[in-house]
């Protein structure tokens, strides 16, 4: 397979990857309203975990690291999937309860950077700075994939995963569960006060999107076959939201499409360009700075993003159910009002 | 409307509240309310601004809690519980500053309202996701209704942030009555609406008291009190002054005094 082919296959892995991705921090941050700024750590989480139990015990690898069950994909994958999530649920438990959002944000914020120095400095566990590699390549034995055939088939594969997930969180986001999110998001006062247990819908928001940070997590460390450190630092999280901001905060649709113009055409597209002669690296700092503009741009001139969240329009009307007129205009059955105004012979503007 | 007027002393109280006290900050904002709310009834709770009145719908709803006092709803304590749970014994209240749920639309507004969907559930949106949507369909035909008689229907695919003023103000109502509630507290529901439009919502509250809802409204306007109300609770500085018919309120000199001197002698003298 030609290098071009190649380099295609993994831009369009990277572009169904953060679709994933995406898709878990929206329905935190885009249907919740939850300022979820330690997202990158659910993500390295479910990328460990996907590694370490698909890999052979450590002993004789050269890596120091935990668990080494050799599970086969995707049983892995889900591991890593339903880690992340507990992760969330300890946090949650911990921090989502008593603190306000921006309060939560910023304990978020301290938790990521934490989890970050636990797992670089601590080797035992995944083996630090180093991180994994050799981590081997998901059914490429099965189907007698070569690494060339792998990205490809890896790519397509994940492709698949999203397609399947994208369906559940849409089921999700339509039902009346996603609508009792979004309530909370706009104003979760008002929410609680109509009998719902804003902490319950908070936490099932958090699990669902750390399972899908998880696998999305997963899926990188399946598809590079390494994974360390310098893959998820903190400020990737900002990234996620780069992508969800301009896709547009609400929309599924809308967050595969940010997904293709900030994570694909910015973020991955520019690291095939020859760099430019004696400043080796400069075009990933451009990058990082054009994603900047690009997010200040949007904020500035349509926060609502490329593709908007849409109105739900409901599929029934009053005419239409009882059959009476073709045209949908309300029959207004007004209850009588009671003359408090002119009774007392105040002036009315149209009593 | 005869019954308007009855006595409410022997009668059930759907809400009872002993001694609240709140304060902010050392700012004594509720300083001793106690007041039964009669079943059935309209109760106006009346005074001064800055007397506690929407500090006093804030405990009871339990967005804020206590920091004495007692409070039941029914024969059931509910002191200090978190307000999800005292929205599920039946009771619904609406913002002075209506606080619509922007994003949504009017009609997700009021489907919001119900409590225990099915559909809420992720286990049943997988698998029983026919139950859910039968709900769902039923919800909102209901839903619908409701928008229709508050005038609302034609705005039901409209983001609910859109809406002026006085339809947020029905919006609120709306939604409150679709949860079903036993007891609404309004917290001055006509507030910056057209005359005729207050003529409108008094309707809505009589009819809400036919159906047998428990309603305690806030309110500044006495033709309103006078109009639409069984039972009066003046609260000033934050504590009862006064409990009673507005016409024996009327015969109380405190009362007059701390409140109700100018408004009675501008509404009599005309
Ligand atoms: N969240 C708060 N923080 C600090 N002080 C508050 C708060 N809420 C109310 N107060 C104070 O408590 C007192 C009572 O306020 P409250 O809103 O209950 O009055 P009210 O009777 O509803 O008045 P109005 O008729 O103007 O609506 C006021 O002095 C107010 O400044
Ligand atoms: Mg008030």
């Amino acid at each position: 397979m030609s290098a071009f082919w190649y380099y295609v296959f993994t831009l369009v892995f990277f572009l169904f990857d953060y679709f994933i991705l995406a898709m878990g921090l929206n329905i935190q941050y885009g249907e919740t309203g939850i300022l979820n700024f330690a997202y990158i750590g659910f993500v390295a989480v479910g990328a460990y975990i996907t590694g370490v139990t698909g890999m052979p015990s450590s002993a004789g690898t050269g890596q120091q690291y935990i668990l080494g069950w050799g599970l086969p994909f995707p049983i892995n994958l889900i591991l890593g999937g339903l880690t992340a999530s507990a992760l969330a649920l300890v946090v949650a438990l911990i921090a989502l309860r008593r603190l306000r959002t921006d309060y939560l944000a910023v304990v978020l914020i301290s938790l990521s950077l934490v989890l970050y120095d636990v797992i670089n400095n601590y080797v035992p566990l995944f083996n630090g700075a180093d991180g994994l590699y050799n981590v081997p390549e998901p059914l490429a034995g099965f189907f007698k994939l070569t690494t060339n055939s792998f990205v490809p088939f890896f790519a397509m594969l994940t492709g698949v995963v999203a397609v399947i997930m994208w369906w559940v969180m849409s089921r999700i986001t339509k039902a009346p569960l996603g609508r009792t999110l979004r309530a909370i998001r706009d104003d979760d006062g008002v929410a609680a006060t109509l009998g719902k247990s804003v902490f319950r819908y908070k936490l099932t928001s958090m699990l669902i999107g750390s399972f899908y940070a998880g696998v999305g997590g997963g899926l990188i460390i399946q598809f590079g076959g390494s994974f360390n450190p310098t893959a998820w630092l903190p400020g990737e999280t900002f990234v996620v939201f780069a992508v969800i901001l301009v896709g547009g905060v609400g929309n599924n649709i809308g967050l595969l499409v940010g997904a293709l113009l900030v994570e694909t055409l910015l973020i991955h597209l520019p690291a095939f360009l020859p760099s430019i002669p004696g400043h080796p690296g400069l075009i990933e700092y451009i990058d990082t700075m054009v994603v900047g503009v690009l997010l200040m741009v949007m904020l500035w001139f349509r926060p609502q993003g490329v593709v908007p969240e849409r109105i739900r329009r409901s599929p029934f009307t009053l005419a239409k159910r009882s059959g009476q007129t073709l045209d949908d205009r309300a029959v207004v059955v007004p209850v009588a009002p009671v003359e408090i105004t002119t009774a007392v012979g105040q002036e009315t503007t149209n009593g | 409307m005869a019954e308007r007027n009855e006595p409410v002393a022997e009668g059930v109280f759907a809400l009872r509240c002993q001694e609240l006290k709140k304060s902010f900050q050392g700012v004594m904002a509720v300083t001793g309310a106690t007041f039964d709310v009669p079943q059935g009834m309209i109760t106006a709770l009346i005074g001064p601004n800055g007397a506690g009145k929407t500090t006093v719908v804030n405990i009871l709803s339990g967005m804020m809690k206590s920091d004495s006092g007692h409070m039941q709803i029914g024969s059931t304590d509910v002191t200090n519980w978190e307000s999800h749970k005292i929205a599920r014994m039946g009771l619904m209240r609406t913002f002075q500053l209506s606080r619509e749920l922007g994003g949504l639309t009017v009609l997700e507004n009021l489907l919001v309202a119900p409590q225990h969907q099915s559909g809420e559930s992720l286990f049943n949106i997988f698998f029983r996701p026919g139950r859910a949507k039968r709900e769902e369909r039923e919800n909102t035909e209901r839903a619908l209704e409701i928008l229709n008689t508050y005038g609302l229907y034609d705005l039901r695919d409209k983001r609910s942030r859109e809406l002026s003023g006085g339809q947020k103000k029905l919006l609120e109502i709306a939604r409150g009555v679709m949860a079903s509630p036993k007891i609404l507290l309004l917290d001055e529901p006509m507030a910056g609406v057209n005359p005729a439009l207050i003529d409108r919502i008094g309707g809505y509250i009589m009819d809400l008291k036919a159906q047998g809802m428990t309603i305690v409204m806030v309110e500044h306007n006495l033709n309103v009190v006078e109009k639409i109300c069984d039972h009066v609770i003046v609260l000033a500085e934050g504590r009862t002054l006064a409990t009673g018919r507005l016409s024996d309120l009327r015969a109380n000199e405190e009362v007059v005094h701390a409140y109700l001197g100018e408004v009675i002698n501008a509404s009599t003298t005309r």
